[in-house]
């Protein structure tokens, strides 16, 4: 008996029916963990659903009702409020002191060693909600590390309750949040530089540019790019804030550190268990980042065009 | 008294005799009573293992767990949870179709997930008659809803105060009897550097801890929050708004830990342990399990319970355990239920018993709370004598808050945490924040 043949295509496919072909997993798995999770949240926010319907399956229809009713909440307004001050802050912060430190450890005379470039990176391997307990007590009034060393350093006399007061709240969930995510920004700005020509640099240099003048005309507008991309990333995380405020703040002290998440969540996960109406806020959410989203790379390519 | 039956005042060898079986038999007749009861009969049907979804609270149910699955061959899963994410927890299972067999719930979400469907009635199941004649008043008003028994009780408390001996010591003072001498007391504790904050409150977010402790004070002054016919008792002059204000002040002075704002039940009874303050603000009682445990507290022994001012009038209330509607076999989950908040099979309460021994839990039974595991199991933390007087004045707190028996009382719950944590930080005046809930009632209900 013959050995059987090995299968073989009898011809290759064209290039772009394999171009289709290579893509189908990729798009059938995001189908599944990203499209449909998107078009249920959206099919449930035209829909009373609570606990019994959920488990039941069956949802009563209620069209624009649940937009409705988060767009005369009040505290929707002002969880949409704090999302944007705190998006605003902390991406602003974040894409600064990206720059600026990936800035430092890139330049040539000043050493860094492997070790400290893996510690920066450190923070963005810390579980969020770890990392909210963490700062939860650096934070604490009377026993946390930051009044402590407050108060040996003598910047204060008297012990600055970060998370209780409605006037620092909002801040000291963003702060922890900068911590952890900061390793990203500096690793794309970091990168973005490695692919920078240092001929570029010395050119500027020959004829007379000075380093702020290096860094205006040649590094941020090399930048500009990866400035857009993590704009638009980090903008979505940060309106997505959940984890630092769950542990930090729960929100409060009263309403000062409801976020636009947080409200998703306490309308849809807490009794009475209003589904249809956290899935309507989360989905305003989302329309809002991808609008930002969508004026970022508009806005910034413009520029660089 | 006695009979000399031989004129020796010795038993005769009959005598003695009769009488070794006639206790033999006696002692046999209670032991077949307790192994008889409908707790002792297994189920019919089979099933591979049992689960429950509860919040946590040390390590109360190792032993139960160990003790079922040694009496009946199941084994029993638990998922544990913080108490403030119970509610969420127990509801992603639910929707998302998971069995449980057994849960739990705080009396103020009970009704929520009655309503949701989540808790099938007991009543007629085998046993539960016995158990309603035994529950407390207070077990029965959460447990009992629209005339069913719709769970049996995990434990029950009483809101008291706690001192702390030394700083009232140094201070001289002795325990308050009136709103106004604790205001002095608290204000010269501050003036005389006794203590930078006097009182600890519990006042962090939470179902029972901020609203708790107004409801308790606004009891004891003789306020409600609603009236019989449900109208909100939150306008200008109500108790409850003037007890506010009061509140407020210690908050307005810097007599009260700013830390109070965070404070849950066990956070607060540990801060209290490190010998800061003078007083700690009503709250469950078995708090002092962890102030007076040498393990936990640096002053263990020192933290002492004190009544309410004027009549000692406080609040209590009974958490409960039901039955899941998504069980995967009534039997059997009516048998695991019996064994978080009911008799195991030898007859006892002996989860009610170990919670009072090992937890300092009331129980919602009477039988249990007359028992020694109260009057013996709880002097290792405190005075059994002085908590059952005050366990005496307490109400259960929906006389206070009728909302309770109301689903939308959990989302106003949300919003008194929200505005009186506003009053409290300085944001709005107590005035604003009764008003405000005044409003939110309104739109709560429309839901």
């Amino acid at each position: 008996m013959a050995p059987a043949k090995p299968f073989r295509f009898s011809r290759e496919l064209p290039p772009r029916a394999l171009g289709v072909a290579m893509n189908i997993p990729t798009l059938l798995t995001l189908g599944l963990v990203l499209a449909y999770p998107i078009y249920y949240a959206a099919y449930l926010s035209f829909h009373k659903v609570s606990l019994a319907e959920l488990r039941r399956g069956v949802f009563p229809f209620v069209g624009l009702a649940n937009y409705e009713r988060i767009f005369n909440d009040r505290l929707f307004l002002l969880a949409l409020k704090n999302t944007l001050i705190f998006t605003a802050f902390s991406v602003t912060t974040e894409i600064v002191l990206g720059i600026a430190i990936a800035l430092l450890i890139d330049q040539r005379h000043v050493w860094t060693s492997r070790v400290t470039k893996f510690l920066l990176l450190v923070p963005y391997a810390v579980p969020p909600i770890a990392n909210g307990l963490i700062w939860s007590f650096i934070y604490s009034f009377e026993y946390g590390f930051l009044n402590r060393i407050l108060f040996t350093t003598r910047i204060s006399d008297a012990a600055v309750n970060w998370s209780g007061d409605p006037a620092t709240a909002l801040l000291a969930v963003s702060i922890p949040y900068i911590w952890r995510t900061l390793p990203f920004a500096i690793l794309l700005v970091h990168s973005a530089l490695q692919g920078i020509s240092r001929e570029y640099y010395e050119a500027a240099s020959v004829d007379g540019a000075g380093a702020l003048q290096r860094f205006w005309h040649i590094t941020l507008p090399m930048l500009r790019p990866i400035i857009v991309v993590i704009l638009v990333l980090r903008t979505s995380f940060a309106f997505a804030v959940f984890d630092e405020v769950l542990a930090i703040t729960q929100g409060g002290p009263g309403d000062a550190t409801w976020v636009a998440s947080w409200y998703s969540y306490k309308k849809g996960f807490s009794p009475p268990f209003d589904i249809g109406l956290g899935a309507a806020s989360a989905y305003v959410l989302a329309i809002m980042v991808g609008l930002f989203a969508i004026a970022y790379v508009g806005f910034i390519y413009r520029r660089i065009d | 008294m006695d009979q000399k039956r031989d004129g020796t005042g010795r038993l005769g060898r009959r005598e003695l005799l009769m009488a070794a079986a006639g206790a033999a038999a006696l002692g046999g007749r209670r032991a077949g009573a307790q192994g008889d009861g409908p707790w002792a009969i297994p189920p019919k049907s089979k099933v591979d293992k049992l689960n429950f979804v509860v919040w946590t609270y040390g390590d109360i149910y190792t032993k139960i767990q160990a003790k079922f699955k040694a009496d009946w061959g199941v084994p029993v899963e638990a998922t544990i949870s913080a108490f403030n994410d119970h509610p969420a927890k127990l509801m992603t299972m639910y929707a998302g179709g998971e069995s449980i067999d057994v849960s739990q719930s705080s009396p103020f979400s009970f009704p929520n997930f009655i309503s949701q469907g989540l808790v099938e009635p007991i009543g007629d199941l085998p046993g539960a008659k016995e158990y309603l004649a035994d529950l407390t008043d207070s077990a029965k008003q959460v447990a009992v809803y629209n005339g069913q028994l719709m769970g049996l009780p995990y434990f029950s408390t009483v809101w008291v105060w706690n001192y702390y001996t030394d700083l009232m010591e140094k201070a001289k003072f002795q325990p308050f009897k009136t709103y106004d001498e604790l205001m002095e007391q608290l204000r010269k504790a501050k003036q005389d550097k006794i203590a930078q904050y006097p009182i600890i409150w519990v006042a962090g977010v939470g179902l029972e801890q901020l609203p708790g402790t107004w409801y308790q004070m606004t009891w004891n002054r003789g306020g409600v929050f609603f009236d019989k016919q449900g109208n909100p008792q939150l306008g200008p002059g109500s108790i409850a708004r003037e007890t506010l204000k009061w509140w407020v002040q210690t908050f307005k002075e810097e007599l009260a830990d700013p830390e109070s704002l965070k404070a849950q039940f066990t956070g607060s009874a540990k801060a209290f342990g490190a010998g800061k303050n003078l007083y700690r603000g009503p709250n469950h009682h078995y708090g002092l399990n962890i102030a007076n445990d040498p393990a936990q507290s640096p002053n263990a022994g020192k933290i002492k319970v004190h009544g309410s001012p004027g009549d000692g009038m406080t609040i209590g209330d009974t958490h409960v355990y039901f039955l899941c509607a998504a069980n995967r076999d009534k039997e059997w989950a009516w048998k695991l239920l019996q064994y978080l908040g009911g008799k195991t099979k030898d007859g006892q309460y002996t989860q009610a018993i170990n919670l009072a021994r090992d937890a300092m839990l009331g129980s919602g039974y009477n039988s249990v709370m007359k028992s020694a595991a109260i009057t013996e199991g709880w002097k290792p933390w405190g005075d059994p004598v002085e908590i059952l007087q005050i366990w005496d004045k307490a109400t259960y707190v929906a006389e206070v808050v009728p909302s309770i028996y109301k689903p939308w009382h959990f989302p106003w719950s949300d919003r008194i945490n929200i505005e009186v944590s506003k009053a409290l930080t300085g944001q709005i005046t107590p005035d604003v924040c009764c008003d405000n809930l005044v409003v939110a009632i309104k739109e709560v209900q429309k839901g």
